[in-house]
């Protein structure tokens, strides 16, 4: 089933995509340094430096859009590694193996000259390493350091007492480190690092999430929902991949104001809306039209995932130092969503602040710390079903997954 | 007096529980997880020290539950066997960020303390040693090293004997390596399963040190193993499962590259300071789950040689895939046969594919 979207913001979105992706092959067939990057690293210092750069998850993402991603599986298993682990990375490294590369979506991601990974759980610095083995590539990896005790509250303290959130040992670590990746990238490609450019790209970004806060915050209290998450997400995460522009700044703003007429013209994702659900995990790529399935017949309506949520609390960090500021940005990005006791802490008060009824909370193999999410939760009042699926790779979904929310609306959220 | 082999064999049945302590002792006991946990500090604070091991027999559904699929299942077992009690009274569990899986299991303690009291989990402390080979990794280990040695000094309201310690731990070392020696000569002197249990006996420091010397005075006495000679690769293994199963097929174990196994017997601290530990800390390995690829591959093509295997054997438990991206690098750079045994489940090795690579085996 095709998802439908409805929001102009998302059209305009998806239609810059495109655009952008093609200038960006322009560049670099014209000789210009690119940069891939896992979604977690400080892509503010590509942005400043003016190095055209891809995300590394959202091109998994489309890959697993247009059904593709078990070929790019199967090519990393030709090379002999695993394809039952750690998809989500493993199906961008896929491309790197690609004999024909044109064919790929959008003519194909082009040949990376720098990938910037963190050594998140066991795999990901293996894969972007192997990657990094490829003739003309060179990683640069970045730690994932992790802390003892830390205060719940993170959402309040982030944006301006984020060094007590984070901690220093972590943010002097992921400081220097990124001090050191601006010296790398001057010096393999050429570029300058203006100061005042950063600190005008990171006055964008928290511009661009304040405006986000604001849909979410909208989104929140407006009954019934004004839009599901078929829409947010392309209007939320497109512009995430391009943080730090005046187009995504504006485009948040306009996101917003579309969302905001809405409201005020009452129209509805769902008018006959009955059930208020969370998703939690990170988003079905292969088959969007899942969030829409359950509207007609049961009025169950999803209007939360995280996408729109952490661009709303994750990523706003105020101070003096833009590069501590940065570091304080993604230190302890992942742990905001899967970490106890801060992501069981975070869903509750959205699931509150959102009116939710129901949670469906997707598990995929990779480990987090997903039991006490649902735990939390449970235990706030909230019911949780879990499927179990991986979100780029197909072969892992089963379609016995939509009867039994189906039933679980019926008989637990609904009855 | 039973030999020093049997005494040890003997200490490793006792593995995962506290040493015997006389009554009315109320030394700290500390259980701890993972290649990181900088023991020499654990001696130093004169706690009683335990790595916490798994166990494949015992089922583990309390910690699949809190720990969720796709985590290595020996920390699920570990964390089964803790709200279970099954090691006796901790007095605290320290964790190291030597693996996703431990990482994890260190989060779960910390919350289920938080939100299940009743579980009656000790205090959880992770110390987080991590493993780029730079200078900005240095500088955060240094500082990790300094706030647990702080942590240990708070818990036991005494200085560390940092040098003592070191001293006493890297002696071990040298024994230990002496008796991989024996293991590596041709014909084997100790099987695989025998190094293990020499390895990890449970014993403190000293007595441990006192039965290696013994083991190396009545080498002599040592049977011979003349089976296949086999380098295991890949994932941890904290009990003797696996090496029986691979053994019993005629197979002998000479070498390996995890954490209760060669791997971390290679070089002493040396001085006895924080900052030599740290230093140690960083450089340990190279394991499966903080090593590249090469790195591996390089320690391999090194280890295999040294140990002078037939056939190299990588083992991928089922949540622990990190040897299973290593294994196409490592074949590529070894001379002998080498056969991937992936997904594999704990304790259990599907010897069908080792088999089958190799029908001449014995
Ligand atoms: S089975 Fe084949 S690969 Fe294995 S040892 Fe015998 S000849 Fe060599
Ligand atoms: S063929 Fe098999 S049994 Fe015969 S010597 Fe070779 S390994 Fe041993």
């Amino acid at each position: 089933m095709r998802s439908v979207k409805t929001l102009a913001t998302a059209a305009e979105a998806g239609r810059h995509q495109r655009e952008w992706f093609a200038g960006l092959r322009r560049r670099v067939a014209a000789g210009e340094p690119f940069a891939l990057l896992n979604a977690d690293v400080p892509h503010e210092i590509f942005r400043t430096m003016d190095i055209p750069y891809a995300v590394s998850q959202w091109w998994a993402s489309l890959v697993a859009a247009k059904q593709r991603s078990g070929h790019y599986l199967e090519l990393v298993r030709r090379r002999g590694y695993p394809d039952y682990s750690e998809q989500y990375n493993s199906v961008t490294l896929g491309s790197a193996f690609d004999p024909e590369p044109e064919a790929a979506p959008w003519g194909g991601l082009p040949k990376p000259d720098i990938v910037v990974g963190d050594a998140t759980g066991d795999i990901t610095r293996k894969v972007f390493d192997i990657w990094g083995h490829e003739p003309g590539v060179t990683f640069y990896p970045l730690e994932s350091a992790a802390e003892n005790e830390v205060p719940a509250n993170w959402w309040e303290l982030m944006p301006h007492r984020w060094e007590q959130a984070v901690g220093p040992a972590r943010l002097d670590l992921l400081t220097a480190e990124l001090d050191n990746l601006v010296r790398f990238l001057e010096t393999t490609t050429g570029r300058r690092f203006s100061e005042s450019r950063f600190r005008a790209v990171m006055a964008l970004v928290n511009e661009q999430e304040e405006w986000n806060r604001k849909t979410r915050d909208l989104i929140a209290r407006t009954r019934p929902a004004p839009l599901g998450v078929v829409d947010s997400i392309p209007s939320v995460m497109l512009p995430q991949w391009h943080r730090g522009t005046e187009w995504a700044r504006d485009i948040a703003r306009r996101f917003y104001e579309e969302v905001r007429d809405r409201v005020d013209a009452g129209r509805a994702a769902c008018p006959d809306e009955r059930a208020r659900l969370m998703w939690i995990g990170r988003g079905l790529w292969y088959d969007m039209g899942f969030y829409q399935r359950f509207q007609e017949e049961y009025g169950a309506v999803f209007v939360w995932s995280m996408y729109l949520a952490i661009a709303a609390d994750g990523y706003v960090r105020y101070g003096d130092d833009p590069m501590r500021a940065l570091a304080a940005r993604f230190a302890a990005f992942g742990d905001q969503l899967y970490t106890p006791p801060w992501s069981g802490e975070w869903y509750v008060k959205e699931a509150r602040l959102h009116g939710i009824d129901g949670v469906v909370h997707l598990v995929s193999d990779d480990p987090r710390g997903s039991y006490f999410t649902a735990r939390a939760l449970e235990a706030a009042g909230f019911p949780v079903i879990e499927i179990h699926a991986d979100n780029v790779d197909a072969r892992t979904f089963d379609d016995e997954v939509v009867k039994r929310i189906a039933q679980w609306l019926e008989n637990v959220v609904l009855a | 007096m039973p030999t020093a082999l049997a005494a040890l064999e003997e200490a490793y049945t006792r593995r995962g529980a506290p040493p015997a302590a006389p009554t009315g002792d109320r030394t700290l006991v500390v259980g701890y997880v993972g290649a990181d946990v900088p023991v020499e500090l654990l001696t130093a604070a004169g706690v009683r020290a335990v790595r916490l091991t798994g166990d494949p027999d015992s089922g583990s559904a309390p910690g699949d539950r809190y720990l969720g699929r796709g985590v290595d299942p020996a920390a699920s077992s570990v964390l089964t066997r803790l709200l279970a009690g099954s090691f006796g009274g901790l007095d605290r569990v320290v964790v190291s960020h030597d693996c996703e899986a431990s990482l994890r299991l260190f989060y779960a303690l910390r919350e289920l303390r938080r939100v299940e009291p009743g579980t009656g989990l000790p205090e959880v402390y992770l110390v987080d040693i991590l493993h780029l080979p730079h200078r900005t990794t240095a500088l955060y280990n240094r500082r990790r090293i300094g706030e647990f040695a702080a942590r240990l000094e708070a818990w036991t309201g005494r200085p560390l004997d940092v040098a003592g310690a070191v001293a006493a731990h890297d002696e071990r070392r040298r024994l230990l390596a002496a008796v991989a020696e024996l293991r590596r000569a041709v014909p084997a002197r100790l099987t695989g399963r025998q190094f293990l249990a020499v390895a990890n006996a449970a014993l403190p420091v000293d007595e441990h040190i006192a039965l290696l010397e013994r083991l190396l005075a009545e080498a002599g006495q040592l049977g011979e193993h003349p089976g296949r000679r086999v380098f295991l690769s890949g994932s941890d293994h904290d009990t003797p499962h696996v090496y029986e199963a691979v053994e019993s097929e005629g197979y002998v174990i000479v070498g390996e590259d995890h954490s209760f196994g060669e791997l971390f017997l290679r070089e002493p601290v040396g001085a006895g300071g924080l900052d030599a530990l740290a230093e140690h800390y960083h450089h340990g390995g190279p394991t499966a789950h903080r090593a590249t690829v090469s790195e591996r591959a390089a320690h391999a093509a090194r280890a295999v040689r040294h140990c002078r295997a037939e056939l190299f054997v990588a083992y991928s438990r089922i949540g622990d895939e990190a040897p299973a991206w290593d294994f196409p690098a490592q074949r590529a750079a070894l001379d002998i046969p080498a056969v991937l045994l992936e997904r594999q489940e704990y304790g259990r090795a599907d010897l069908t594919a080792l088999r089958k690579e190799h029908p001449c085996a014995v």
